[in-house]
């Protein structure tokens, strides 16, 4: 079949269908290439004014002469918050997954497999309103008394005793948006542990645990990892949601999760368009656009190659 | 022994699913269970009423431990050491279950709750005009974003779904050199931030001057942002399509685009539509493309190419957060209308994947 269709004697009508077809497949490269040779003509003009100094420090100063922009605080805010809403959202995401397919009745596990499709359809948006209005409220009494408790761990510092726009929330509610993405590869990833191996493991008597350990949590470790990977790129790209919970601070806030203030790269660009006063501001935002899009591309990258990698293997 | 397998019975679905030998229970191990829980629940209680924690705290740092001693010690007595390790799982998965359960619960009942104080017909239908965020609920509406919403989103599908579907018969049917590579490059435009999409036609397409911040340009970012969804659902449905139904075609004289247009796409049908459908519920909800590229407008706009213009989830954006409750309820008078829109779509999907394939 496919001999006819790439030989000179196939019909024009073919050929001209086929030639089609495959340029209008490579509009997602051109689209890639499209943003990155774009966004990335803007950034460079910003780092040679800039320099290095953009990625490696804080300032952010629009009305000096000349003006300084540093996004190394965003950068880093964008890494913690993802680095929390992963610490949530994996171990809730890996049980809701193994309860799905090991152990709810049917009825109970399409229940679920629906609730957590309907959790991915809701807009961030909507999220971040709901965040703002009921999350946000009681959990400044929930960060109070993990400081009371547990101040004395870093971690937990606090000593501002503002526990409003903390990367905490921010990572939480990170997780409530990573939560149904990992839990649904990871159950369609375990749905595939052969039944061969789950009945060998339970004629030698092992335990529900022993099973998952030894069985099939290795069958589906590529799988996993490569869908926590991609929930990551979410977090790391997310804007609305962020922009109602965080605190938009330019400093660092290297490790004081329940601390007023961090970054976010997506959040900056969003929050600071509305007042940007002039095209050079426009060209910071968008070579902060840059580096973002290259963080989640190198991600996702990775994440989409061990997925495939796993496939592979299966196969 | 080849012999004995071709005699055996067909393989059947159910015979292929996980197994769960474990499910099966001794009357001791229900009694050890009833126990190991019904006892943090009243330690639970106890605590509630006698202390001032908030609810969440106790659930976590109090019953979730407690829990997890009384399924230990049931699952101890029941099946000694391994007991142990089966129960904690239960606990971690019934607790990572009911805390999502929770969650989406809230967040419905809050959208529902606080959202139908907003709607009456003319929240509906009429637009933002003269309204300020202090004006009361009785004047002034969502109609403008809803007809902003329907505008963008249309004009994306149009622009998307073409590529969409192309990318998907090119890795199904043409089945070129490059498929690996598509495959590849679609699955990296999936993880592209919604915000990088906006920053992308707001530079080239509105800051070159080559359109306005309109509808257009906004069409332009969500139709970026939809794209892999298509492609990606499409090749799914595309390669459910019998091989049978294209040999049979091709048998009878058609030419491989003849079989592509007349008997794959047709046979797909349903699915390509959910496709468009799970294109269109991935963006309904994208705000940040749409506060780079189509900015705000209060009146109605049904020109694409021309003014700025509002649609729900920038409605919902500008009025968050204001000093002034109608304000707010006129944003989750918003959400809810979203929400309305992404269940119908949610539900056509449900409905369309649950029939079977034809052909």
């Amino acid at each position: 079949m496919r001999d006819l269709t790439k030989s000179k004697k196939a019909n024009r009508g073919d050929r001209i269908f086929n030639r089609t077809i495959t340029g209008a497949a490579f509009t997602s490269l051109i689209l890639l290439a499209g943003i990155t040779l774009f966004l990335g003509s803007k950034a460079i003009p910003v780092l040679q004014d800039q320099g290095l100094i953009f990625l490696t420090t804080t300032i952010w100063d629009t009305i000096g002469v000349p003006p300084e922009y540093g996004i190394a605080g965003m950068l880093y805010g964008s890494l913690l918050l993802a680095v929390i809403a992963l610490v949530i959202a994996v171990p809730i995401s890996l049980f809701l997954a193994v309860f799905m397919v090991f152990m709810a009745p049917p009825r109970v596990a399409k229940f679920l497999t629906n609730l957590v499709d309907l959790m991915a359809a809701i807009p961030s948006v909507i999220i971040g309103l709901w965040a703002f209005y009921v999350l946000v409220p009681p959990s400044l009494e929930w960060q109070q008394l993990l400081n009371q408790y547990l101040g004395w761990i870093p971690l937990f510092q606090n000593e501002s005793g503002n526990f409003t726009g903390t990367p905490f929330i921010a990572g939480a509610v990170l997780a409530i948006m990573m939560i149904p993405i990992v839990t649904s590869i990871t159950a369609e990833v375990l749905k595939r542990t052969p039944p061969e191996l789950i009945n060998a493991a339970e004629s030698l008597g092992c335990s529900m645990f022993t099973m998952l350990r030894y069985v099939a949590l290795p069958f589906g470790r590529g799988g996993i990892v490569g869908g926590i990977m991609l929930g990551l790129g979410r977090a790391l790209g997310e804007t609305i949601a962020v922009f109602f919970v965080l605190k938009l601070v330019f400093d660092i806030n290297v490790y004081q999760i329940i601390e007023s203030g961090g970054g976010s790269v997506a959040t900056l660009i969003v929050s600071k368009f509305g007042e940007t006063s002039g095209e050079a501001e426009v060209n910071v935002l968008l070579a902060s656009g840059f580096f973002l899009f290259l963080m989640t591309l190198v991600v996702n990258a990775i994440a989409n190659l061990i997925v495939a990698r796993t496939d592979r293997l299966k196969t | 022994m080849t012999i004995l397998l071709a005699e055996s019975p067909p393989i059947r679905e159910e015979d292929l699913a996980p197994q769960r030998p474990w499910s099966k229970r001794s009357a001791s191990f229900w009694v050890a269970a009833f126990l190991g829980s019904i006892v943090p629940l009243a330690i639970l209680g106890g605590l509630f009423i006698l202390t001032e924690l908030p609810a969440a705290v106790l659930l976590i740092a109090f019953y979730l431990p407690l829990q997890l001693i009384g399924a230990g010690l049931a699952g101890y007595s029941a099946k000694g050491k391994h007991g142990v390790a089966d129960s904690s799982i239960i606990v971690f998965a019934i607790g990572a279950t009911a805390l999502s359960a929770i969650v989406l619960g809230s967040m419905l009942l809050t959208i529902i709750v606080r959202g139908i104080a907003a709607f009456r017909p003319s929240f509906i239908f009429q637009n933002n005009v003269y309204i300020s965020p202090s004006t009361p609920l009785e004047y002034g509406g969502i109609g403008h974003a809803i007809l902003g919403t329907f505008l963008i989103v249309g004009i994306a599908t149009l622009i998307s779904v073409p590529f969409g579907i192309a990318t998907a018969v090119y890795v199904t049917e043409v089945r070129g050199r490059a498929v690996p590579y598509v495959r590849f490059f679609v699955q990296a435009m999936s993880g592209v931030p919604s915000v990088v999409a906006g920053l992308f036609v707001l530079t080239v397409f509105i800051l070159t001057g080559v359109l306005n911040t309109s509808a257009m340009a906004a069409a332009i970012a969500y139709a970026i942002l939809m794209l892999p969804t298509v492609a990606r659902t499409a090749e799914e449905v595309l390669r459910l399509v019998p091989e049978d139904l294209r040999t049979g075609a091709l048998a009878l004289g058609s030419t491989r685009s003849r079989v592509v247009l007349n008997v794959v796409i047709p046979a797909a049908r349903t699915g390509i539509i959910t496709a468009i459908l799970l294109g269109i519920a991935r963006v309904v909800g994208e705000t940040a493309p749409l506060l780079l590229t189509a900015l705000k407008n209060d009146q109605t706009v049904l020109n694409p190419f021309s003014d700025p213009i509002s649609a729900l989830p920038t409605f919902i954006f500008d009025n968050v957060a204001q000093p002034f409750p109608d304000a707010v309820t006129r944003a989750w008078g918003a959400a809810l209308a979203l929400m309305i829109i992404v269940a119908i779509l949610f539900t056509i999907t449900r409905f369309l994947s649950a029939r079977k394939p034809r052909g």
